[in-house]
């Protein structure tokens, strides 16, 4: 997309974002020895983040700058439907409800640095542990894979090309990968503080100016696409409906567990922090995707007719329309595009310091050596993470002619682990065997659906399926396996609520 | 904090109170290619859908301060504690 502000103003801004984001990583990791030498200390913050770090670190991990920058275009293409992305972002707090309250205080209890160790912890299982792991890392992997071409794209287009593709990804994931490595989980929490924030200023600030350029007139929006375009007005088909409910799981179950997200809940300080950020993050979906959405609907007045690679550009011209307003507008969107940039990198963040926890604690520290020292662990993790970024890179650039698919499996190859929180923590039947297949059999099912393209069967994500199918073997085969009483009374000890 | 404790998913009247957002989030049950009367710039469904969704943040978020409580009262009196201490 070429911007009006392309060029120095660009160059200007993001540089600023870079050297504050340095300045919080720094200011994070100062004077804390210790840091570098705990697992639950540069991984979790100390288990000690508070109620603002906390929130604004679910927030900026949770909305992407991809979220804006792809959920206004889906708007433009299929009109009022997609106002789905609402609830879609809020039930993943219904999911957390369900389990996050139990897992929250058996993490305190046994000091959970990875997700991995709840599993081990509950299964004792070699098979799920190292399943969960694959699963996991591969989610993870291609989740970073995404937010690294995000970020090129967003600032070759604010800059105008002025600063290459290639040259824009380095430059931010060298920024990223410094930050974290002088603070961990604490940089990436309170940089996700300015992040987050000037996200929701900027997502304000464009819709107000779209509102501005229609006359503020939304009706007169609605009633132009009412009689241009109706069926993107009009209540839509059950099919759509039924992919609607589809898109309320698979988003729910798979956002609640992905592994950052579970480690934002061993990171609390204390239970009333952790409920609060919950509380309010229950809101937080109206004013983003929310606001999104209706910037993707003005879209639909302001440019019609575009097609789908046209619309993609949507929030660029729209950022461009709204810049030539006046100046002040033009400041706010060349700030906006920066706020993209830096939301991108604060999901990036998360997602990379995840990926390196699961390489330092899973399976560095409980396959490769076991009895390193943490600070061991935690530099393996590091370096391991550093070299995961240069593979991804490397695959972003140099994309394989076939089987690039398996590069998009994401969400479906994760929720397969879901079983193993939701039922794992309150059923003490479940066994290690059927959570294993279960497990296997769902994420063969669903990756085999998405590879061949069948996305979904009439409205139904392959990975909800895959999903529905893991359960199934799971609650038929624990049935299936006997227990002993003394087991299932150890099981009881093990998932109780006592500090 | 005998009589206290409350764990969300042990509470059924939750979950069908959820599912009956859900349900009326979801614009199954509306005439398909219905858009008048417009309320507030939407059409008749997305705004009862839009006010669905926002049913959905308020239950949520007022589950998390009133419904969950596990461990709350032992963790604050700890703090308190440490903090007499120092």
């Amino acid at each position: 997309m070429n911007l009006a502000f392309s060029g120095p103003d660009g160059i200007i801004i993001l540089t600023l974002y870079a050297v504050v984001m340095l300045l919080i990583g720094y200011l994070a990791g100062r004077g804390q020895k210790g840091l570098h030498k705990s697992l639950s200390g540069y991984y979790l913050a100390g288990k000690n983040l508070g109620i603002i770090a906390l929130f604004f670190t679910l927030y900026a991990t949770q909305y992407s700058g991809n979220t804006i920058v792809g959920y206004a275009p889906t708007a433009y293409r299929d009109g009022f439907s997609w106002l789905q992305s609402i609830p879609f972002m809020t039930i993943i707090i219904a999911m957390y409800l369900m389990f996050a309250p139990r897992l929250y205080v058996i993490s305190k209890r046994q000091n959970f640095v990875t997700p991995t160790d709840w599993i081990t912890y509950r299964f004792q299982s070699k098979a799920v542990t190292l399943l969960a792991i694959f699963l996991m890392l591969w989610g993870l992997g291609n989740y970073l894979l995404e937010q690294l071409v995000a970020i090129g794209h967003a600032v070759a287009g604010m800059t105008g090309g002025t600063i290459p593709y290639e040259w824009a990804v380095i430059a931010f994931v060298f920024v990223m990968l410094t930050y974290e490595w002088l603070g961990g989980m604490k940089a990436v929490a309170f940089t996700d503080v300015m992040q987050g924030l000037v996200l929701m200023v900027g997502v304000v600030v464009l819709l107000a100016g779209a509102l501005y350029l229609v006359e503020c007139d939304f009706t007169d929006v609605t009633r132009y696409i009412a009689e241009r375009e109706p069926a993107k007005a009009a209540a839509p088909d059950l099919e759509t409906s039924v992919n609607w409910m589809s898109m309320l799981i698979l988003v729910g179950f798979g956002a609640a567990i992905y592994p950052h997200a579970v480690q934002r809940i061993y990171s609390a300080e204390s239970e009333r922090t952790l409920k609060r950020s919950f509380a309010r993050m229950a809101w937080m979906p109206p004013v983003t995707t929310g606001l999104v959405f209706l910037v993707g609907i003005i879209g639909i007045m302001l440019f019609p007719g575009l097609d789908e690679q046209g619309s993609e550009q949507l929030v660029g011209m729209m950022a461009n329309q709204v810049a030539s307003i006046n100046l002040v507008f033009y400041w706010v969107m060349v700030l906006f595009f920066g706020a993209i940039v830096a939301a991108i990198i604060s999901t990036a963040d998360s997602v990379l310091l995840s990926f390196s926890s699961m390489l330092s604690n899973d399976v560095y520290g409980k396959y490769i050596n076991p009895h390193a020292s943490e600070e061991r662990k935690v530099r393996f993790g590091k370096i391991g993470g550093i070299i995961a970024v240069a593979i991804l890179l490397w695959i972003a650039w140099n994309p394989p002619a076939t089987l690039y698919e398996i590069f998009v499996l994401k969400f479906e190859l994760l929720v397969q682990v879901a079983p193993a929180f939701f039922l794992g923590l309150y059923w003490t039947r479940l066994s290690a065997k059927p959570v294993f297949w279960g497990m296997l059999v769902g994420a063969v099912f669903s990756g085999f659906m998405t590879l061949t393209g069948n996305d979904t069967v009439l409205g139904v994500h392959g990975g909800v399926i895959g999903l529905f199918i893991n359960v199934l073997i799971c609650v038929v085969g624990s049935y299936m396996t006997s227990v002993s009483t003394q087991s299932r009374r150890q099981m009881d000890e093990k998932l109780s609520m006592e500090i | 904090m005998d009589g206290k404790v409350k764990e969300p998913i042990r509470k059924k009247w939750i979950w069908v109170v959820l599912a009956l957002i859900l349900l009326g989030n979801v614009p199954w049950y509306w005439p398909k290619g219905i858009i008048e009367p417009i309320i507030f710039g939407f059409p008749s469904w997305a705004f009862v859908s839009v006010v669905f969704a926002l049913l959905l943040c308020g239950f949520l978020s007022w589950l998390c301060l009133n419904q969950w409580n596990l461990v709350e009262e032992v963790e604050e009196e700890e703090r308190k504690g440490e903090g007499e201490l120092r």
